[in-house]
């Protein structure tokens, strides 16, 4: 089975990271991450791994100094 | 002309440089303020209101911009200067750092925050982005403000708001003002711990049509969209507002493009077609979803998104007001502009009309303000 899902807990993980859980923050996060050519609602637990795209999200986390798996 | 003493606004017609400042001067003493933010018409010879001021000001950070007009508390100003002097204790520290020849240069955004972290002796990523708030100023013409803001967004929490100088719409040349130069091809990150709390207005005064374009082919260092869903950018943009592509540039300033962060539009202003393709005023990326905005009213607006604030922080105290000049022309066009300063009559404010809003990123048509408790 193709994997899935990747691309969002890249994203979720630089949200919580860089917003340390406040409110505004997540939203000035996500904002970010929108005019950096990645739209956060596009992606779900499920959406099969585009490895263009997945290479694109480990990239912004590096960005944006979050480690990520 | 001040209204409370921890932040007082002035402002000056006067067409000599150091006479302005001295005015400026007299009309806020005897505060002694930490920093003093000032914008001034490009009709000043540029060196000699950057050290007018500084030589008035000091031993205070005095930092500022050229503009395309200005605003003061009630009113919509040109050929002037305006001015806010903040205490310390609303604004206890002040750190500023340089970014120059920003239009050539690689990056240097990461050194000015690693400048910052240590002389604040914390690194920027972990400092507290409640209490510390920053303010970019760029020059207008330098193409740098994607590459500025991108590099903020990434390399800090804390949040810059700010605009883009301006020259009165000659497009020659731009300054931004610190320790008592003129610059060109700079700018200035300015980083403020605020004492009383803050908060950062962006409003902008249009609606979604529910219309959509995909940029697929962007020249991006040229702010210029080749194609538009695969299209030539000129015949798609035109036939998603139902014109002819001849017609397409008399809609851009009722319908320019916004990228949408939730509700929320990030203007993508249209300056003019080449041949097939349009140019922006900011950046767009290959492959970004944009929605085709419409035009509301901008005082009503404004006059909305500032009463909301107002209630959130329970009273403002100062106002700095970074409005986009195609919103400025907008208003003088409908005979709006007084009715717009006068929403700011009962609050301290300074602010110029822009080349570029920053907040997040660089975007257009919009009015980027810092709030302050």
């Amino acid at each position: 089975m193709a994997s899935a899902g990747t691309v969002k807990r890249i994203v979720d993980s630089i949200i919580e990271t860089r917003s340390k859980g406040n409110p505004t923050f997540v939203e000035s996060t996500r904002a970010k991450l929108i005019l950096k050519g990645l739209n956060p609602a596009k992606f779900t637990p499920s959406t099969p791994d585009d490895p263009a795209m997945v290479a694109r999200a480990r990239n912004l986390a590096a960005e944006f100094g979050v480690p990520c798996l | 002309m001040s209204t409370n003493r921890s932040i007082q606004i002035a402002s000056s017609r006067n067409r000599s440089s150091s006479a302005a400042a001295a005015e400026l001067a007299h009309a806020l003493s005897p505060a002694r303020p930490s920093l003093v933010l000032y914008f001034a018409t490009s009709a000043h010879d540029p060196s000699s209101i950057a050290s007018g001021m500084e030589a008035a000001f000091a031993p205070a950070t005095v930092i500022g911009c050229s503009t395309a007009g200005e605003i003061a508390s009630g009113e919509m100003l040109k050929g002037s200067v305006v001015a806010m002097a903040i205490g310390s204790e609303v604004v206890s520290d002040v750190q500023v750092e340089i970014l120059r020849e920003v239009s050539t240069a690689a990056d240097s955004v990461p050194l000015a925050l690693e400048s910052f972290g240590s002389r604040l002796r914390t690194p920027m990523r972990k400092l507290d982005p409640s209490k510390y708030v920053g303010l970019i100023l760029v020059d207008g013409l330098s193409g740098a403000e994607e590459r500025i803001m991108d590099a903020l967004g990434t390399g800090t929490d804390v949040l810059f708001v700010g605009g883009s100088a301006g020259d009165d719409l000659a497009f020659q040349r731009t300054h931004v003002f610190a320790g008592g130069k003129a610059l060109t091809d700079a700018a200035l990150l300015v980083l403020m711990r605020v004492e009383r709390g803050f908060s950062i207005l962006k409003t902008q005064s249009f609606s979604s049509t529910g219309r959509r374009l995909t940029a697929t082919r962007v020249d991006e260092a040229r702010r210029v969209v080749l194609e538009f869903d695969g299209q030539p950018a000129v015949r798609a943009y035109a036939a998603a507002l139902g014109v002819e592509p001849a017609a397409l540039p008399a809609q851009f300033a009722a319908h320019p493009l916004g990228v949408m962060a939730g509700d929320e539009p990030f203007v993508r202003s249209p300056q003019q077609i080449l041949g097939e393709a349009v140019k922006f005023y900011c950046g767009i990326a290959e492959g970004a979803e944009l929605e085709i905005l419409e035009a509301t009213d901008i005082v009503e607006e404004t006059r909305r998104a500032l009463e909301r604030k107002t209630r959130m922080l329970g009273g403002i105290s100062g106002l700095v007001n970074f409005n986009c000049i195609l919103r400025t022309l907008e208003l003088d066009r409908k005979g709006q502009d007084q009715a717009y300063g006068r929403l700011f009559s009962d609050v301290p404010t300074v602010g110029f009309s822009t080349y570029g809003e920053a907040y997040l990123g660089h975007i257009n048509q919009t009015a980027t303000m810092l709030v302050l408790r």
